[in-house]
């Protein structure tokens, strides 16, 4: 790799200050700094650093994605060859899917690219890595069937109101990723809103999602309900592995464990928010599952048991790498909990007994990244108080 | 006997680590004090260039407290002083000379433990060696008009490739006890002396500690025995100047001895080492065979400062560390997957395993960032603080929060885990220093 050394090396003064285009020099540094490890050396504070920087993080997130990549362009393949009627090899279904995916992955890399590298060079500041994880989460959560042109807008409304007004990674707000679905989610609800199946497949071709399912029925019992369904297998197991119609990544609960035990082990990922997460989901749905004993309402969806909720819809998905998320999550451990139960729990009250969206995953984690800042208040009061108590002695 | 268990926190396994027997090395040709060492001391020098002085006489003092005066560490001639921007005095070189030092009255165990306050005070005053007294908060030279609440010594060294203070201790026993001795009458309250193996003296309250850096910090130490409030002073001590000052009160002169690692990745002959303080850095690394591309730091790794051979060491340092400075630039290093020979994290982001020793550089792994929390900082801190919270609060600059989130606990020091383990590459403890002058400003 020496020569693309030589050529970085050689073109480098022509970005540097004085040089013909040093306004461009963030895009110039985040090329070289990404090909080649930064040779930066301590010069305030400890003379000797820990081996991790935000890039490593940042590259193993998109690592942690891979699984739910490669799945999602079997199943996307396996799901087009349903609804023609044919049978296929997994190979076949790889190739077909990923080649409905990659345009969307293209068109997503491109604008975020686009975006973050025109906020560096007006804004003078160095091109942040997160933009790869908020580019590799955004096609995941699309349709295969998504526009192409609506991925693009998606994408920029995503980095640009959800991350760059507020100054970039480590300053906003709301998960960008989530913030470029919801974008899509509330303006072209035709394409995405969780009712009806988007299936790469021939025109007009069309059924009902999971979640949709015990939904539209009155006075069932959800299971019963959703093994009677014969256009696609909604039985348990087939839910967790994830050969169900989705948005392209997140119909594994399985793959989608595999990538938050990844984040987990190498600490990237809360376990906290994830446990607190799956506790809030059984917690909850516990109770709708009570509630529909007791009161004999006719909402289908309160029978719907805690682990169909756990494999149904993006809640896997969601949890693992967008709730787990450092910097739009709680901040603190106690409040980790705290923000991965209500996560879980908003999602079960969302599909459930709000009638407008089947789905509640995305809903239930943007709203708790607005009130991360708050359960982290209280757990610092809590703090504070007990420090206050000693200092008054 | 309180024993204290420490959780949190990291011992770095760096490279080039000494052995623990002391050898003595060829004395340095000058010494120097550099005033700029102690926070917010206004130095007003007492010698001129070409005066003699002997071991322990006054080279300069501090305005703002003028019976706080510091001493010679050596015998000899003032070689240079040399001034910075607005004649501030930046350092004091000693040519030395001879062995001679300024002597005073001894005191016997018996005549010690039989003291006033005000009589072992003096003594220390005039003997030139209250600067080695420092007080918490701000880490800073005490006032000798304070009365502490309690003094704190901690006899266990955690920081990377320190010197074994326990073994140090054992040897000096007798001048450590009569330091402990006079302290404690510095005091109305307690003197703590934390160690590892369970030192036992007298006049002191002996406690254990366990775990890893940075246990070995007297901010942290405090902090589990007895936690500071607002208003409230506390002394520190280190114990290799608890020795020094016994030897004053036992022998009546300073002996101004020090022990010190000489070691780091880039020593070719890593060496615990008896010298004099402020003893010359060239002195130091003599018989080292360095290469060009070494940094040198008066200090530990963590917090010590970068000087050049024509510089002498820290007042308070202890060591000397020499890092490899030069850094290379692997090809898509971010997709690494590590070993335990190219990677040392405190995360599982690589594949390296196992104790192995490190071969750090000083490379910084990486640009400055925001900060993404994922706990890097809290699971070096062993103590009840929101390291990212009180972090904001001083940026903020909002004196009542950051007094809320415990600054007056806080030192710098403390905290340097914290940037050592920072995937953002954030400087925490300089901020905390930030934090504690702004506290110090406000009143």
């Amino acid at each position: 790799m020496r020569w693309l050394r030589n050529i970085l090396d050689k073109v480098e003064p022509v970005f540097k200050k004085g040089g013909k285009l040093e306004k461009l020099y963030p895009i110039f540094e985040a090329t070289d700094t990404i090909l080649f490890s930064t040779d930066e050396r301590t010069h305030s504070g400890p003379h000797i650093r820990d081996s991790i920087d935000v890039k490593r993080v940042m590259i193993l997130v998109v690592v942690a994605l891979i699984p739910c990549y490669i799945f999602g362009a079997m199943n996307v393949g396996y799901q087009m060859a349903l609804a023609l009627g044919e049978t296929s090899t997994w190979q076949q279904n790889l190739i077909r899917g990923g080649l409905k995916i990659l345009p969307i992955i293209a068109v997503t890399f491109a604008a975020g690219a686009f975006w973050e590298l025109l906020f560096a060079v007006v804004r003078k500041h160095s091109v942040s890595e997160g933009f790869l994880v908020t580019c590799a989460l955004i096609p995941l959560v699309m349709p295969a069937t998504i526009p192409l042109w609506q991925v693009a807008v998606a994408t920029t409304f995503g980095i640009v109101i959800g991350k760059e007004i507020f100054g970039g990674v480590g300053m906003n707000i709301f998960n960008p990723a989530l913030v470029a679905r919801s974008f899509l989610f509330f303006t072209y609800p035709a394409r995405i809103s969780g009712d009806k199946v988007w299936v790469a497949g021939p025109d007009g071709y069309s059924g009902a999602t999971a979640l949709a399912v015990p939904a539209a029925e009155l006075n069932q019992d959800a299971v019963t309900l959703l093994e009677s369904v014969t256009q696609f297998d909604f039985s348990w197991i087939n839910m967790f592995n994830g050969w169900i119609p989705g948005s392209i990544g997140e119909t594994s609960t399985l793959w989608c464990g595999v990538g938050a035990l990844f984040l987990v082990i190498t600490g990237l990922g809360s376990w906290r928010v994830i446990v607190g997460a799956i506790l809030g989901l059984t917690g909850m749905a516990v109770l709708t599952n009570f509630m529909a004993e007791v009161t004999g309402s006719s909402n289908t969806m309160l029978t719907l048991p805690a682990h169909y909720h756990l494999v149904m819809g993006g809640f896997a998905f969601g949890v693992a790498f967008m709730a787990t998320e450092p910097v739009t999550g709680a901040h603190t451990d106690k409040g980790r909990w705290v923000y991965g139960f209500f996560i879980g729990a908003l999602t079960v009250i969302i599909r459930s007994i709000n009638p407008a969206y089947p789905e509640g995953t995305m809903l239930a984690i943007l709203l708790m990244n607005a009130f991360a800042p708050l359960i982290d208040y209280f757990v610092i009061q809590g703090n504070v108080k007990r420090r206050m108590a000693r200092y008054a002695q | 006997m309180n024993h204290i268990v420490i959780k949190k926190g990291h011992n770095i396994r760096i490279g080039g680590v000494p052995p623990k027997d002391v050898v003595s090395i060829a004395g340095s040709e000058s010494v120097a004090i550099s005033p700029k060492t102690f926070i917010g001391v206004k130095p007003k020098r007492m010698v001129s260039e070409g005066d003699s002085v002997l071991i322990g006489s006054p080279l300069f003092f501090d305005k703002t407290k003028p019976e706080v005066k510091w001493a010679s560490p050596a015998n000899g001639t003032i070689k240079t002083i040399q001034f910075g921007a607005r004649r501030v005095i930046e350092k004091i070189e000693i040519k030395v000379e001879g062995t001679e030092a300024v002597s005073g009255p001894s005191f016997t165990s018996e005549q010690l433990v039989s003291a006033d306050r005000t009589t072992l005070l003096t003594r220390i005053l005039e003997a030139n060696l209250f600067p080695l007294i420092r007080q918490r908060p701000f880490n800073k030279v005490a006032n000798p008009k304070d009365t502490p609440r309690d003094i704190f010594i901690s006899a266990v060294n955690t920081a990377p490739l320190s010197v074994d203070l326990s073994l140090l201790i054992e040897t000096e026993k007798n001048a450590f006890q009569a330091g402990v001795i006079a302290l404690s009458k510095l005091t109305n309250g307690d003197v703590f002396l934390t160690s590892e193996k369970g030192h036992q003296f007298q006049n002191s309250i002996n406690q254990t500690i366990s775990g890893p850096h940075p246990s070995g910090n007297v901010g942290i130490q405090i902090h589990h025995s007895k936690p500071m409030k607002p208003g409230e002073l506390i002394w520190t001590v280190n114990a290799q100047h608890v020795i020094t000052l016994g030897k004053l009160f036992l022998t009546g002169s300073y002996i101004p001895d020090v022990i010190l690692t000489v070691a780091g990745p880039g020593a070719s002959k890593p060496k615990t080492v008896a010298c004099k303080v402020g003893a010359s850095i060239k002195s130091l690394i003599v018989d080292q065979n360095l290469k060009d591309d070494v940094r040198l730091i008066s200090g530990d790794v963590l917090t010590g400062k970068t000087v050049d051979e024509s510089q002498f060491l820290g007042f308070y340092d202890s060591s000397v560390t020499i890092l490899p400075d030069s850094v290379n630039r692997p090809f898509l290093g971010m997709l690494a997957l590590g070993s335990s020979d190219s990677k040392y994290s405190l995360t599982n982001t690589f594949l390296s395993f196992g104790e192995k020793e490190f071969k750090f550089n000083t490379a910084q792994n990486g640009e400055e960032r925001a900060i993404v929390p994922i706990n890097a900082w809290e699971k070096v801190l062993p103590m009840d603080i929101y390291p990212n919270e009180l972090f904001r609060a001083i940026l903020a600059e909002d004196i009542e929060e950051m007094e809320e989130l415990g600054i007056w606990e806080c030192d710098d020091e403390d905290f340097a885990l914290c940037s050592f383990a920072c995937p953002s590459k954030i400087d925490v403890g300089s901020v905390i220093r930030k934090g504690l002058d702004l506290m110090e400003l406000e009143g």
